[in-house]
Formats: structure tokens, sequence, C-alpha cells
């Protein structure tokens, strides 16, 4: 066993540590448990690298039954997700030791907050399906204890939508592993590859089916998401962020390694599927993120979003392998997985930055915020590194996954099938509306939350939030720059996951800039940064010349003649999403509801009510018919538990008789 | 010398009887009849058991008669006579249905359980009807505990499947063995009296000893 490998036990005992020293009485720990977790997600950081240039290992294996171990394996493809989940995780660590102080229940959230990082590197770590499934059912409680973590009613609402929608995925993902171990003869996730081809096509679209629901639930596609804005903004800032940012991944990564590792290649259909639910996932996630003025609900729909361009990654893919064009395939594939990574990075950027904002202004509602860049300089230049990063501009780092995507399914064009030559560049333009929805989504949550005039008194009363929750924004907004101009390091990262899957690598990238094999398309972000630079210097240099002849007069905004600027002057974020909401109304279906009293009609109002909402489609036509359906079902049922003594014994007469009359 | 016994059939008369104690329990009105056809049936039960131990001769049957009649038969009678006393209010019996009906479903239950149980096992031999009866008398014991109300009856309405059990167990097995019955018998004392002790509870504290009442227990 190399020294490397006993980095994760390190680790684990750090995390560990880590659970137990939060559940001790002593009041000064509670910096010391954030502090074992940071070093946890480092050793774990760097046992990722070595798991992702070396092959295959078992790690190490518990029997608990004659039928049941525990038995961890690490490959390329858990040490990615290791790597992806330890970035996020150190960060937020740092953060927390700021963030946890205000906290009702420290020791607690210590605690929780420890196991659900551990459990999510068992879930990638898990070798075969009891490890797995026990794991995995281990991050889903524990994270359900997180979002029910301020215990109000909002909170355990959410909760329960949350523990409904996982455990019926898990429901999902137990079947298809059990239709797995009938067909192969183990419960090993290696064995179970070596012996794919066994099993029946019908059997294989099945497991398909049943692992793009079961993992997607977690992962939150559409119409399976409406756990995610619900849970993640009723978690604490930090929970938010490793949930959104990692969590959902481990969604992925199962999808990943049943579909694409064990099960292998699948029928085209397979690929346009899951191109088809990407596309809607992402332009559904963030058209409804736009419409939302809570900060965190509106990151929770842009997770939504960015899900599903990791799937039309992942679909196209699919496609391409399943027409044997593997260097597309690992094309794909790799701007998949660097999507994955960077959306960890920008989307737990952004969620710390709202916890920073919640801490000051009190609130998770936009329309209450408002110059908060002034307040809160720093905490306002990373949230906008998060939004420029997640708009997929130059020079950060959403950009390179997000071009490398586009790139792959305009590639599209060149399988031999009609229906993926149609279907990938729809799958583009998805991406490409997408794309610009996005940026109209950012610039409403950056502009309205941190510009203009506070709109409440603890918008304008707010304060910077201490300087380890800075920090940790400040390491992921220099991690997002670092990526977005050097992407091949990311690449380098994500080549070694993509190259067993698809037998190929597809991509030549330098340091700086990266190329698609065989073909003529090639980006430099780095170029594009030096080009950026120029420009602006040459148009400051500009402008500064030109005003050099002139004085500068400085005075307040014109206001119309009315004596001083309000707030409620400014553009709402409501009025900001207009335009879109008119243009969008088929999908929207908006209600708006106008009272208007008169003293004297129709000359002099009294009052004016205006309210508007845009119609929750998936929830009303989907979830409350089903739910409702559920309830009547339940309540019919329930008459059988009456509560009387006599009908129960009433129950044991009729079946000793039925028993006595059919029992021989 | 013990020919008569089986010339006059007084084991199958004896099993009728405890049939009828158990179905007479139906018709009954009164708490205190209830509890008297509960002493006859066990009285019966044990007289059963003593007629057989004459016919097999083993010593070990006379000692089950004697433990059954002393326990079932007195102590547990007059526990129940007791506590009939100290609920004050209304001796009634306080069905569910009328009498009639209650007979008439009584008669259906013992027309199944002979209907189905027509081939069934005679370990012992010595009477074509003993197993038969024992088990009517535990569906009996059962109905009775679904139609009152009270819950005194519910206890003689276990107390009477009991002793349908009993004999279920005699009629194939020849008696268990002493050791067995003898926990079992304690187990009957300790139930009825916690038993007896939890219905004059449930009467103090819901002013009834209606297990109607019980029902706003639940969640």
């Amino acid at each position: 066993m190399d020294p490397e490998s006993y980095l994760y036990i390190i680790g684990t005992v750090f995390f560990l540590s880590g659970a137990i020293v939060s559940l001790s009485p002593v009041p000064r720990t509670k910096t010391f448990i954030y502090l074992l977790s940071f070093l946890g997600a480092l050793c774990f950081l760097t046992f990722s690298l070595h798991l992702l240039f070396s092959p295959p290992q078992d790690l190490f294996s518990i029997p608990v039954s004659s039928f049941f171990e525990f038995a961890f394996r690490g490959d390329p493809l858990s040490g990615f997700f290791i790597l992806v989940i330890s970035l996020l995780a150190s960060a937020v660590s740092i953060y927390s030791i700021g963030y946890a102080k205000d906290l009702k229940h420290q020791g607690l959230m210590g605690f929780l907050f420890n196991l659900f990082i551990l459990s999510m590197f068992a879930v990638v770590l898990s070798g075969n399906v009891f490890t797995f499934l026990v794991s995995w059912e281990t991050m889903s409680m524990v994270s359900y204890f997180l979002v029910t973590f301020d215990r109000d009613e909002t909170s355990a609402k959410a909760g329960l939508i949350y523990a409904v929608m996982t455990h019926m995925g898990t429901a999902f993902i137990i079947v298809l592993f059990l239709i797995l171990y009938k067909e192969t003869g183990s419960m090993n996730f290696a064995e179970m590859k070596t012996h794919s081809a066994q099993i029946p096509d019908l059997l294989k679209h099945v497991i398909f089916v049943f692992s793009m629901i079961g993992f997607g639930t977690k992962a939150g596609i559409v119409p399976l998401h409406t756990w995610l804005p619900r849970a993640h903004p009723t978690a604490p800032s930090n929970i938010s962020a490793l949930m959104s940012g990692v969590m959902i991944k481990t969604g992925i990564y199962g999808f990943i390694r049943v579909v694409l590792d064990i099960t292998g290649t699948g029928p085209e259909w397979w690929g346009i599927a899951v191109i088809t639910i990407g596309a809607v996932s992402s332009v559904l996630g963030i058209l409804y993120a736009l419409m939302e003025h809570d900060i965190k609900r509106l990151l929770a729909y842009s997770s939504v979003e960015n899900i599903g361009i990791i799937l039309l990654g992942i679909g196209a893919s699919m496609t391409f392998r399943s027409h044997g064009l593997f260097a597309l395939s690992a094309i794909a594939l790799t701007a998949s997985l660097c999507h994955t990574l960077n959306h960890a990075l920008f989307k737990g950027l952004l969620f710390l930055g709202s916890g920073s904002v919640m801490h000051a202004v009190h609130t998770r509602n936009m329309e209450e915020m408002g110059g908060l860049i002034k307040s809160m300089p720093y905490t306002g230049l990373f949230f906008l590194i998060g939004s420029v990063s997640i708009c997929a501009l130059p020079p950060f780092n959403g950009f390179v996954s997000e071009w490398m995507t586009y790139q792959s399914l305009l590639l599209g064009f060149e399988s031999p099938s009609i229906v993926s030559k149609i279907v990938s560049p729809l799958g583009g333009a998805a991406l490409a509306l997408t794309g610009a929805l996005a940026a109209a989504c950012f610039v409403k949550a950056f502009g309205i939350s941190f510009l203009g005039m506070p709109r409440s008194r603890h918008a304008g009363e707010a304060r910077e939030s201490s300087p380890f929750m800075t920090t940790a924004m400040g390491i992921l907004a220099i991690l997002c720059l670092l990526f977005g101009i050097f992407p091949g390091l990311v690449i380098r990262l994500a080549s070694p996951v993509s190259f067993p899957l698809t037998g190929s690598t597809g991509l030549v990238s330098g340091l700086g800039f990266l190329r698609i094999d065989g073909s003529s398309t090639a980006i430099s972000p780095a170029a594009i940064l030096i080009t950026m630079a120029v420009m602006l210097s040459a148009t400051l240099v500009f402008f500064l010349a030109l005003r050099r002849k002139r004085k500068t007069v400085y005075a307040d905004s014109w206001d119309c003649g009315i004596p001083a600027l309000t707030p409620r002057m400014q553009y709402t974020a409501t009025a900001f999403s207009k335009p879109i909401r008119l243009i969008f109304k088929n999908i929207y279906l908006p209600r708006r509801d106008l009272k208007v009293s008169y003293l004297v009609k129709p000359f002099f109002v009294r009052s004016i009510r205006y309210s508007g909402e845009i119609t929750p489609f998936f929830e009303r036509y989907i979830y409350e018919p089903a739910t409702g359906f559920i309830q009547r079902v339940a309540g019919k049922v329930r008459l059988l538990q009456s509560g009387s003594l006599h009908l129960y014994l009433g129950y044991i007469l009729i079946t000793l008789i039925l028993l006595l009359l059919f029992g021989t | 010398m013990k020919n008569w016994i089986h010339v006059f059939s007084v084991i199958d008369f004896i099993s009728a009887g405890i049939l009828l104690t158990a179905v007479a329990m139906n018709a009954l009105r009164r708490l205190e009849s209830c509890v008297k056809a509960y002493s006859l049936n066990s009285w019966l039960l044990s007289l059963l058991v003593a007629m057989t131990a004459l016919v097999v001769g083993e010593t070990h049957l006379y000692i089950a008669s004697l433990v059954t009649f002393l326990s079932k038969g007195v102590i547990i009678p007059v526990f129940l006579r007791r506590i009939v006393k100290q609920m004050k209010v209304t001796h009634e019996v306080e069905p569910y249905i009328s009498n009639a009906m209650s007979l008439t479903i009584s008669g259906i239950l013992v027309a199944i359980v002979y209907g189905s149980l027509k081939q069934g096992i005679f370990v012992t031999g010595f009477s074509r009807n003993v197993l038969q009866i024992s088990i009517a008398v535990i569906f009996i014991g059962l109905f009775i505990m679904i139609t009152r109300k009270k819950a005194i009856t519910q206890v003689i309405g276990l107390l009477f499947m009991e002793n349908g059990l009993f004999l279920a167990g005699f009629s194939l097995t020849y008696g268990m063995p002493t050791l067995i019955e003898l926990g079992v018998l304690f187990d009957m004392l300790m139930g009825v009296i916690i038993l007896g002790i939890f219905a004059i509870q449930i009467k103090r504290v819901f002013a009834s000893a209606d297990l109607d009442k019980l029902t706003t227990l639940k969640g």
C-alpha cells in the first residue's frame, strides 16, 4: 500500500474527531471543530489527486455478515468527485468558523457538518451496493437534520418534502441495484462491471430509467427538482453551499457510475433522453430562478439549471458513445465533469455570499437589500465574481466548461444518426438560451442586492462579515478565476476520468488554451483575459485623455424635482424580471390580482392592492394531484384503524375463521 | 372397571356441557351470571380432566384436574365476583348486538368449526368431539370479547378462550407437562388480577367501564 493511501484514514480520523469534539460541552472548542474538518478536507484533497493518477484500488473492507461487507474502493471517477467535495468542503470549513458562531445549536451543527462531509466521501468511495446504500442514506438523513436545523414550521415542511423525495429516489436506486445483482450475480461494483454484458437489453433500459429517476431526484432534474428550492434555502448557508455545491453532485456521480461505468454503452435514445432532460432542466431552472426574490431560492433554482447543463454534457457523451465516436464522447464527458467542479466552486461561493448577506441583513428577500456593496465591499466583490462565473463570462471558470459543453453539442452534427443530428444542436440552443437568461438572473441577483440604495433599515446598517467568512469566499473566488484562465488544470484533472470511460481523450490542452482534437475549434481564456485587459486599459486611457480638458462637477442624481431620492424609486426585483415574465408567459402562467377601492369612483383612489404570482406548474399539476390522491387513499385505509378495541378483536376473529376455512 | 365412561360417553357429555356453558354466555344479561357460567365451565373442564385421568391412569392428570378446579373454578370466579361488586352502577352486560343475534352467530361459529375440522387430528382418540368443541369455545370467547362493552366481560371472554385452549391442548396431547400447566395457570391468575385492576381504574378515570371511551386515546 502506498503511503498516500493512508491519507484517507487520517482524513476520516479528523472528521470523526471533529464530530466527537462538537458534542463535548466545552464551549471553547467551537473553532477547533471546523479546523479539524478543514484539515480532514485537505487530507482528502491530496488523496483525490493520488486516486486520479493511479489505477483503481481496493481501499479496505470490513465484513458485517457472511453476505454484507463494508467495502471501499477508489478509482479516478471517485477521485474526481472527492476532489470536488474536498475543495468546497475546505473552503466551507473556514467559512463556518465565522458563520457558526451565531447559530443556536453550535455543537449539533459541528457534529452534523463533519458527518455530512464524511458521508459524501463515503458515497463516492463505496465499492459495493451495501456500502453505497448505507452511505447514501446516512448522507440523506444527516442532510435532513441540517435542512430542519432551524426547527420552525417552514423548515419542517421543507424537510418533510426533502425526506419523501429522497426516499422515493432511494427506492428506485435499491431496485436498480437488485436488478444488477440478480443479473450479474455480484454486489461488487467492479465485478458488476465485468459481468454487465450478461444483462438483457430490456433490463438495461429499466436500469437506465430507474437510475435517471433515482439519482435524478438527488441531483434535482426537472420535474423531480421541487425539493431543492425548499430544502436548500432553509438550511444554514454553509450547509446550503455544501448541499447545492456538492451533495446534488453525488446524484451525478451515481448516474455516471451506474450508467456509464457499470452498464456501459447504451442505445442512442439514452443519450437523447438525457440531453432532453438536461435541456428542459436548464431552461426551466433558470426561468424559475429569474422569478425568485428570495436570494437562496434563486440560487437553488440556478442549481437545477446547472445540473441540466451537466446532464447536457453527459447526454452528448452517451450519444456519441453509442455511435462509436469516442473522441467526441470524451470531450463531452470532460466538459460535464469540468462543469461539475466549476459549479461546485461558484455555487458554493454564491451561497456563502448569500449567507454573509443574510447574516448582515437578516432576510433572504432581495427586495429588502440594496446598497450592500458599500458596507460589505469584500462580500460584494466575491459575490460579483461568483455571479460572473455562473453567467459563463470569460475569464472565469463557468465560461470554459459551458463553452466545451456547447462545442460538444454542436459537434453532434458529426454523428451518423439523424435524430442526434437534430437533438444535440437543439440542446446547444437551449444552452445558449440558458446562458443569456442566467446573465439576466444574476444581473438581477447582484444588482438588486448590492447596488443602489438600501431598501430597509437592516440593509442600511449592514456590516462586513468576519474575516474567516470573507477569506473562504476569497479562496473560492480565486479558484474560479484560476480555473477560468488556466482551463488546462481542470481538464488534466478530468481526463483521467473520461479516458477509461470513453477510451479517448479528445482534447488537447495546454495550460492556458484548449483545442478540440481533429477540429479547428480552439480557445484560450488566457488570451481572452489579456485582450480584455488591453481593451479595458485602452478605453480607460482614451477616456482619461478626453476628460483631462474638462472640469468634473459632482452633484446629486436628478430626482425629477421631488425633494429627496428614496429607495422606493429604485428598480425592484419584480420590475426587473417583468419583461421576461411577459415573454415567457406561456410557461409561467402568471396571475395578477388588482384590487382598487375608491373614495369617489373613478377619480379618487383610496387604496390599491396589487399581487402577482407565477403558477408553480409542477407543484400544481403533478405533485398536488398526486399527494391528494395518496391522502384520499390513506384516509380510506385509516378507517381500519378506528381505535376501537372491539374492532381489532373482530379482525382477529375474522382472520382466525378464514385461516380455519382456507388454511388447510 | 372404567367401562362405564365409554359406555355412557361421559367425556362427550362433559365436553358438550363445556360448549353449552360457553354458548350460554351469549344469552346472559347479568355480570354475575357470566361469572357463574365461567365457574361452571371451569368445573366441567376439571371434571373432564379427572375422567380422562381415570381412563388413562396418569398421576399428573389428577394434579392438573385439581389445580384447574382450584384456580379457574374457585379463585378466579371469587375474584371476578369481587370486581363486579365494586362496579356499583350497573351489572348489565351491555352487548352491542341483541342476544338472539349473538346466539345465532355463535351457532354459525360452531357450525364453521365443525364443518372445517371434520378430518381433525385425534391423537387421544377418546372422543370425536373434544377438539371441535375446544376450538368453538375459543371462537365464542373471542366473539364475546368483541361484542361486549364492559372491560370485565373482555376478561371473561379471554378466560373462556383460555379454557378452550387448555381443552385443545389436552385433547391433542393428554395434557401438557404439569410444570407448563402450572405456569399457564399462574399467568392467567396474574392476568385476571391485572385486568381486574385495569377495569376498575378505567371505571374510575372515565366514569364508565365501557371500552368505547378508550377510542379517544388513539393518535
